[in-house]
């Protein structure tokens, strides 16, 4: 048989209902050739899992047909179809079920026929290649989160698979362990279908994407293509523009202004600095087996101040998280409000810093939304008045009115993260503590919890891999390695010293790189149709001539100049929002742009 | 009649005496616990190696058959738990600790795993002695003057032995287990006939009861950090009941998430073979010695009733 000339994946009128007659998938019509690099991409429930695990037939449409290399996977031939097609699950300790990292690599090429040998030969190659050759006896469960998603992608290529299939391959990963991840399917030479939110991470190793809304595909176009189309990426709730926005002034800090002397957090402006909230004085900390998690830490913080975490996954972030919060004690001397921590009035932390876990299921276990955010306030002891009203406010604030009685196991991802925060922010603590916000988050999620902690008022610690995001909400960063504090400087700094992500092992170049690609794309495609476009030029309403930036619809085939020292203009993508006199379009007046008018 | 030995202890000095005793052996417990905690071996090797070569030589326990060591060992435990007489109990108790020192497990390993069993021994140890039914020829020590505390050296006796079983057949564990990989001790099993699927369900347990326990501990973060403090009251009830619900629909939804994996790499009913030594006479003779020796410890125990 000749499959060149043939599809791979051949998807032809695919429904699929899950057994409680959800529908998730209606119609889908597409192909996939060999050697296609797709990108699944959607908003979180848009189906695209759903239809990944299609491809290796975990799931069976329920009306239509999906063709692998011409026949139908089902039977023995779905078997066999599953030795050649790999996927990768989100979660790694989902797929390393084998007792140590090499059994677990050598399962697939054993399930291949090979013997014992040859698939021992080849899952020992394919450790090598994500570099955990060293630790092929040890048992998956003693892996960094890093290791095991790169062991579970061993177990993988060791079948030497035609089809790799990866469902969000870049979550919870570091920047460095991110771009290893990226470099192994740089050399992957097979057909590529990659599920993430992280459409960076796509641009790079994708050159075709899907796009699904609510189970249909609604597009099947080039990356480059989605990427440089705002509007439809607004549509799917995939565009993460607001990332390359320029750097938005950050209210004033003060407190005199607020009248809110207690420190907790509000809406508003911001506190002004009154005393140290946290101090750790030669702080160390070691776990049961003898390994040390943080070593002699110095940290003062202000009330009020904004703190961006940084650091490698496994630097020590998440431990020194939990002495903040008094779940773990160790060496030293930790003051919270200028009172020593002791093993006593640690227990009473939970009271002045709440937390927002990496994973919001960690964190949420009630039957309902209510029953959600008032555990905690039930805990303080607040009057059923006094929740109720706090209840109303905070489900205000993370935009989920009306969600009362839903269960929040049933709520999609963003709208978890949302009910994890609120459930904190009701309880109006001192200090906000968000460990990787972003999480799990598709680009709208992102953008909404963004939006929700750029208003925010208070002490807020954030631990996060997202530079964007520190460099929104933060004004100190530090810099964790291996257990210690490398480096303690102004965020700004931070993130403008490019050789920073060298030192602690973090690289965040290609990230920057793909990101300005993705953003001179945007460009010449807005520039190229008729687009909004915001200028500052003199104009008139009637008699009166008067000048603001205003934004207006136009195209042009050249490149646009503004000033007459500049060739080109170079000023990033800006929103409809931004426009400061909503209703000019409907005003009677007469403007012209142009180079000329600058002058 | 019992042999009655008086004592004029007064009640509140027996009492002190209990709770000092127990609150030793607790101390004694978490002393070592601590002490052996930052020592762990396990960090130290190297995990290129196969665990079969990196203890190559270094006790017959390592490279004796596992089925043959599976029969003799639980064979053995088996005829030492039938034991009656606390010096044959003792005579185990030190085969076990030969055998220990021959599989040459770390002495801390082994500490550890006493002290899971030291609580129920101690237990033994303070509540026999006052509760079994007076025979005649106890010998009793009275230790109230108005007899209603009554303390039976046959009962200590027992106790004793029991205590001695438990620890011979927990010290025996370590030879077993200690000394090859899970999945061989269990592919063992099948070959002698247990259902393959039993070892699976046990390699599959074991693996996940670490993800189920730190998904448990987070859960159990996310309340404590919420205020929630451990008590008996009604509210907390209902609070833990969530909680659990919460980890059996997660649990369970990793378990389909594990299945579906598993699957994909080409599962179809049996996990591949692990490495296995071929059967040599000296392995089956090494058995039939152990067998041996616990059969000889049962007969003894007989000829002295």
């Amino acid at each position: 048989m000749n499959f060149a000339s043939r599809p791979l994946f051949s998807l032809h009128g695919l429904d699929f209902r899950y057994p409680d007659q959800t529908e998730a998938l209606q119609n889908i019509e597409a192909t996939v050739h060999s050697g296609d690099c797709v990108a699944l991409v959607g908003q979180n429930g848009s189906g695209k899992t759903t239809l990944a695990k299609h491809f290796n037939g975990l799931l069976h449409p329920t009306s239509g047909s999906i063709l692998y290399k011409g026949q139908s996977l089902s039977g023995k031939y779905l078997q066999q179809a599953r030795l050649e097609i790999g996927f990768l699950f989100q979660d790694p300790d989902d797929q390393l079920f084998g007792h140590t990292v090499l059994e677990d690599a050598a399962f697939g090429p054993r399930n291949q026929g090979l013997t014992r040998a040859e698939a021992e030969s080849a899952a020992r190659q394919t450790l090598e290649i994500v570099r955990l050759e060293h630790l092929a006896y040890k048992s998956p469960h003693n892996l960094s989160f890093g290791q095991k998603k790169r062991a579970a992608l061993a177990g993988l290529l060791a079948m030497q698979p035609q089809v790799l299939i990866l469902d969000e391959p870049t979550a919870n990963l570091d920047s460095f362990q991110e771009a290893v991840f990226l470099k192994l399917l740089h050399d992957f030479s097979g057909t590529l279908i990659c599920i993430s939110h992280n459409l960076i991470f796509l641009y790079e190793c994708c050159s075709r994407a899907l796009a699904l809304e609510h189970g249909r595909l609604r597009h099947d176009v080039s990356f480059s293509n989605l990427v440089t189309d705002r509007r439809r990426m607004r549509a799917y709730g995939l565009d993460f523009s607001f990332r390359f926005q320029p750097e938005a002034p950050r209210p004033e800090r003060d407190l005199a202004a607020t009248g809110n002397h207690s420190g907790a957090l509000s809406s508003g402006p911001f506190p002004k600095p009154q005393s140290c909230l946290i101090e750790l004085t030669d702080y160390s900390f070691h776990y049961a087996d003898g390994s040390q998690a943080i070593r002699k830490v110095n940290l003062k913080m202000e009330e009020g101040e904004r703190l961006a975490l940084i650091g490698e996954n496994g630097a020590g972030k998440s431990t020194l998280l939990s002495v903040l919060l008094g779940l773990k004690r160790g060496s030293g001397e930790y003051r919270f409000d200028n009172r020593a921590v002791t093993a006593r009035n640690s227990r009473k932390l939970w009271r002045q810093v709440g937390i927002v876990f990496q994973d919001s299921a960690d964190q949420l276990f009630s039957a309902s939304v209510r029953e959600e955010i008032a555990f905690g306030l039930r805990r303080l002891g607040l009057s059923r008045q006094l929740r109720d009203e706090r209840m109303e406010r905070v489900l205000d604030q993370v935009g989920l009115q009306g969600f009362e009685e839903r269960v929040p196991v049933h709520l999609s991802g963003g709208e978890r993260k949302r009910l994890a925060l609120a459930c904190v922010l009701a309880m109006q603590p001192r200090l906000l503590i968000l460990d990787e916000p972003t999480a799990g988050l598709d680009p709208e999620g992102e953008e909404q919890i963004l939006a929700i902690l750029r208003d925010l008022r208070g002490s807020l610690i954030l631990a996060t891999h997202d530079l964007f995001f520190v460099r929104e909400l933060t004004e100190r960063t530090l810099v964790m390695h291996q257990g210690g504090i490398l480096k303690d400087l102004s965020s700004r700094d931070f993130l403008q010293d490019k050789g920073l992500g060298s030192l602690n092992g973090l690289a965040y170049s290609y990230r920057l790189q793909a990101g300005e690609a993705i953003q001179a794309l945007q460009q010449a495609h807005e520039h190229a149709l008729p687009h909004l476009h915001l200028h500052d030029h003199q104009h008139w309403h009637g008699d009166v001539q008067h000048s603001h930036p205003h934004l207006h619809e136009h195209i042009h085939g050249f490149i646009h100049s503004h000033h007459q020292d500049q060739e080109e203009h170079g000023h990033p993508p800006r929103r409809v929002q931004e426009h400061v006199h909503r209703k000019h379009e409907l005003e009677d007046h007469v403007h012209g742009h142009g180079p000329e008018e600058q002058k | 009649m019992p042999d009655a030995v008086s004592s004029s202890l007064p009640l509140w000095q027996i009492l002190l005496l209990i709770v000092f005793l127990l609150l030793a052996l607790a101390a004694a417990s978490q002393a070592l616990r601590c002490l052996f905690r930052g020592q762990s071996s396990e960090e130290d090797r190297d995990w290129s190696v196969p665990p079969l070569e990196a203890s190559k030589g270094r006790s017959f326990f390592h490279s004796w058959d596992v089925r043959c060591k599976i029969i003799a060992l639980v064979g053995f435990s088996f005829l030492v738990v039938s034991l009656d007489h606390l010096s044959l109990a003792f005579g185990a108790l030190t085969v076990s600790m030969v055998a220990l020192i021959a599989a040459r497990i770390p002495f801390s390993r082994a500490l550890m795993r006493l002290t899971a069993v030291a609580a129920f021994v101690a237990l033994l140890l303070v509540i026999m002695p006052v509760t079994v039914p007076v025979h005649p020829g106890d010998r009793l020590v009275v230790l109230t003057e108005k007899q209603w505390l009554v303390f039976n050296l046959r009962g200590l006796d027992l106790a004793l032995t029991i205590g001695a079983k438990a620890m011979a057949v927990a010290l025996l564990m370590e030879p077993l287990l200690g000394t090859a990989p899970l999945p061989i001790t269990l592919h063992g099993l099948s070959r002698l006939g247990v259902p393959k699927l039993f070892g699976q369900m046990v390699l599959l347990s074991h693996r996940y009861l670490y993800v189920f326990q730190e998904e448990a501990g987070r859960m159990a973060t996310g309340m404590r950090v919420r205020g929630f403090q451990r008590s008996s009251g009604l509210s907390n009830l209902r609070v833990f009941g969530s909680f659990l619900g919460m980890l059996f629909i997660r649990s369970f939804e990793r378990t389909e998430r594990v299945f579906s994996a598993m699957q994909a790499r080409g599962y179809h009913g049996a996990f591949p073979e692990p490495e296995t030594k071929t059967l040599s006479c000296i392995d089956v003779l090494l058995a039939v010695l152990w067998l041996l020796a616990g059969t000889c410890l049962v007969l003894a125990d007989r000829l002295m009733q």
